[in-house]
């Protein structure tokens, strides 16, 4: 019976390590080889020259004496210490997403932690106290982290261990539903905070009102496509719920809507906003731009929202539904309850990708006379003879931060799909 | 299997209940009447003419060849289907187009079936708690009591606090079975419920069944498995080409069925 078997044989050295790889995916053959070697010297050649350009040649005074510009636009500097803050908040959600879904957010909060780093220790003109301030961030990240409780649907093992007894339903359902539910009530209240401290508030010492059409810089392209975001969902799943209506009038309007929108460009959208809908307004009432761009944006985004959450919750199986009456739900408790939660979760990539290309959008609210990271680029080339030719410098480094931001999205858009893999069919 | 124990468990029947049971089948009064029952699909009759009085607490297995119209049947007695023609009536309430017979009828009937159809975005608890809780008002602690004493009975308590998703498909089909008698119906529905099974798994479900019949439900089974039909069933219905060809005691059906078609079928799957 000790009769062991045979040790498994080994594959042959050359489809294993690092010299497998390299021949079965470079030198698999001789044509193989040649492409290899000739795009190994082409991008050799042009990242040299990249490199050399970017550490040698170029002359980025044109960024760093400006960089506050490309950041907040003209918000005043006596007001910075506010959006100082407001980055604090937002550090320590992101150290409670941490802690909640590791495996969403562990990496995207390492790599924002080694930018807070990067500019907090950069050598380049600051203040102390908002050097101090960026770098508090660190430790507010920490502090998130700590602040959360440890969640239960992260490991079946652990799981099981909870669930021994009788008592195990109340534990799991604190410890599975207590997480998200901290982390919206902490959201909404970074929100109202961020919100507060961002624009002042009237005779409040310290926080006195800023004009909003002084904000700009990245900070307006993240604010408008977080805003676009946040308030079209609810319109979308309106929107999307009244074309699945069985009301014929609601479902005609909604589907005008949602098609007219999404037949016209946003520059379009802004352009109306800014010259033909004043029209329409009482003389008195004066909207600031800043409000129109947002309410433009919004707009356009609900009807693409809508569109997603429709498709979302027409991928959910129909036997869902069936079960649902089958146990006496009534129809809109169906749609509540089963049919628009597993929706809107099918959705969760599709609405990242819809952030990710509204945030790309953002830049066009040059148009209506906004001083966002592109335009501010532009000015700043355009505007100063000193930098009149250094525009490659600007349009690289604008490009840069783009790409940045949404890379980091669209990461935690494949985490996050990961992560909901967990709990699904 | 561990997990199972509590299937074989002495089960207590309610004195109601209990009293019923000890009555011979022909003298308890019909729960489900079917008179002349039609349903098309555009100009295809899926169900003709099919009429049925089920006694309460008998169980009834349906079968017969793939499209013979036992989903569509099954499905009409709590309404996933409309009938088109003729006359349904379960436990004394008219299926009529008036919403209250239908609510008053969906609390009667659970169902349960062959793709499980398990939320997958909630737990198993919650799976089971969502139904009484909305439509039966019941406050929580009592439907997570009341839950808890189901997952008990089909033999999974401590798979409570997961997903649909990390639960087998045995274990699926038991949690749907805990979840329609959460809404403490007088019938239960199974429409092929262990066909979407692997075969070690198909007996944890059969003997769920088996322990509900026993406790005096009123089921109507879609079933080939010949088997527990033999065992629980107090009659058998063969159904064909839309029509219930034949309605007898699996003694009956299996020994000296009555109709051609009948012998026909089962010649082929036994
Ligand atoms: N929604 C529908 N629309 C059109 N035809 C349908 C629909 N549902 C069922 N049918 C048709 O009605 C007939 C009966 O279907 P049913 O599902 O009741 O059969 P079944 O006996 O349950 O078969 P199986 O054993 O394959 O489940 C089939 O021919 C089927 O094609
Ligand atoms: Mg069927």
């Amino acid at each position: 019976m000790t009769a062991r078997a045979a040790p498994a044989p080994l594959p042959p050295a050359t489809t294993v390590g690092l010299q497998g790889w390299l021949r079965q995916n470079l030198f698999s053959s001789r044509g193989n080889s040649v492409v290899t070697v000739v795009l190994a010297v082409v991008l050799a050649w042009f990242v040299f020259n990249l490199g050399s350009w970017v550490f040698v040649e170029a002359d980025w005074t044109v960024i760093i004496s400006r960089a506050p510009l490309y950041i907040v636009g003209l918000y005043p500097y006596e007001g910075y210490w506010r959006l100082c803050i407001c980055l604090l908040l937002i550090s320590v959600l992101l150290g409670m997403s941490w802690r909640a879904w590791p495996n969403a957010a562990r990496r995207f909060a390492f790599g924002f932690g080694a930018v807070i780093l990067f500019v907090g220790v950069f050598p380049h003109e600051m203040a102390p106290e908002h050097r101090a301030l960026l770098l508090l961030n660190l430790p507010a990240i920490g502090l998130g982290y700590v602040l959360t409780p440890r969640p239960a649907d992260a490991s079946p093992g652990r799981l099981e261990a909870i669930a021994g007894g009788t008592l195990a339903p109340a534990l799991e359902r604190g410890a599975i539903f207590s997480t998200p539910r901290r982390m919206i009530s902490a959201a909404l209240v970074a929100l109202v905070l961020t919100m507060i401290l961002i624009l002042g508030i009237a005779g409040v010492p310290g926080l006195d009102p800023v004009n909003p059409q002084d904000l700009g810089g990245l900070m307006i392209n993240l604010l408008l496509a977080f805003f676009g975001i946040v308030c079209s969902l609810p319109i979308g799943v309106g929107l999307a719920l009244g074309r699945r209506s069985s009301l014929p009038i609601l479902k005609v309007a909604c589907v005008i809507f949602i098609e007219v929108i999404r037949g016209v460009p946003l520059i379009t959208l802004l352009f109306m906003s800014r010259h033909i809908l004043p029209l329409t307004f009482p003389e008195d009432l004066n909207i600031d731009r800043v409000y129109l761009a947002g309410i433009t944006i919004t707009i356009f985004s609900s009807a693409y929202m809508a569109e997603n959450v429709r498709g979302g919750m027409a991928a959910v199986h129909p036997g869902q539904a069936e079960a649902a009456r089958a146990l006496g739900l009534r129809d809109w408790q169906n749609t509540l309850l089963i049919t628009l939660p597993q929706g809107l979760r099918n959705i969760i990539p599709a609405i990242v990708g819809q952030f990710i290309s509204l945030f790309k959008d953002t830049s066009l609210v040059y148009f209506i006379g906004m001083l966002d990271l592109v335009e501010m680029g532009r000015v700043s080339v355009q505007g100063n003879q000193e930098f009149i030719d250094n525009g490659r410098e600007v349009y690289l480094f604008i490009a840069l931060v783009f790409w940045v931001f949404c890379f980091s999205m669209s990461f935690i858009s494949r985490r996050i799909e990961g992560v909901l893999g967990v709990g699904r069919r | 299997m561990a997990e199972t124990n509590g299937v074989h468990a002495a089960v207590d029947i309610p004195a109601d209940k209990a009293e019923i049971l000890a009555r011979p089948l022909e003298e308890r009064d019909d729960i489900v009447v079917c008179e002349n029952v039609h349903k098309w699909f555009g100009d295809f009759c899926a169900v003709r003419d099919v009429s049925m009085r089920v006694k309460r607490g008998e169980v009834v297995v349906i079968f017969g060849p793939s499209g013979s119209g036992k989903s569509t049947f099954i499905r009409m007695i709590n309404r996933l289907e409309e009938h088109q023609q003729g006359r349904i009536v379960i436990d004394g309430i008219e299926m009529t187009n008036d919403v209250r017979n239908l609510d008053a009828i969906r609390r009667e009937v659970g169902m349960v079936f062959q793709q499980f159809n398990l939320f997958p975005h909630i737990t198993v608890l919650g799976n089971i708690t969502l139904a009484p809780q909305r439509v039966r008002h019941l406050p929580r602690s009592e439907a997570e009591a009341l839950a808890m004493q189901l997952l008990e009975r089909v033999g999974i308590p401590e798979q409570a606090g997961k997903y649909p998703a990390e639960l087998s498909g045995g274990q699926q089909q038991r949690v749907a079975i805990a979840r329609a008698l959460a809404m403490q119906p007088q019938i239960m529905l199974f429409d092929e419920p262990t066909s979407a099974l692997d075969p070690e798994m198909i007996k944890e479900v059969l003997d769920a069944m088996r322990e509900l019949a026993a406790t005096g439900m009123t089921m109507l089974c879609v079933t080939h498995e010949m088997g527990f039909a033999r065992e629980v069933a107090d009659r058998m219905a063969f159904f064909d080409e839309g029509a219930l060809v034949e309605l007898g005691p699996p003694d009956q059906i299996f020994n000296d069925p009555q109709e051609d078609r009948t012998k026909m079928f089962l010649d082929q799957i036994l």
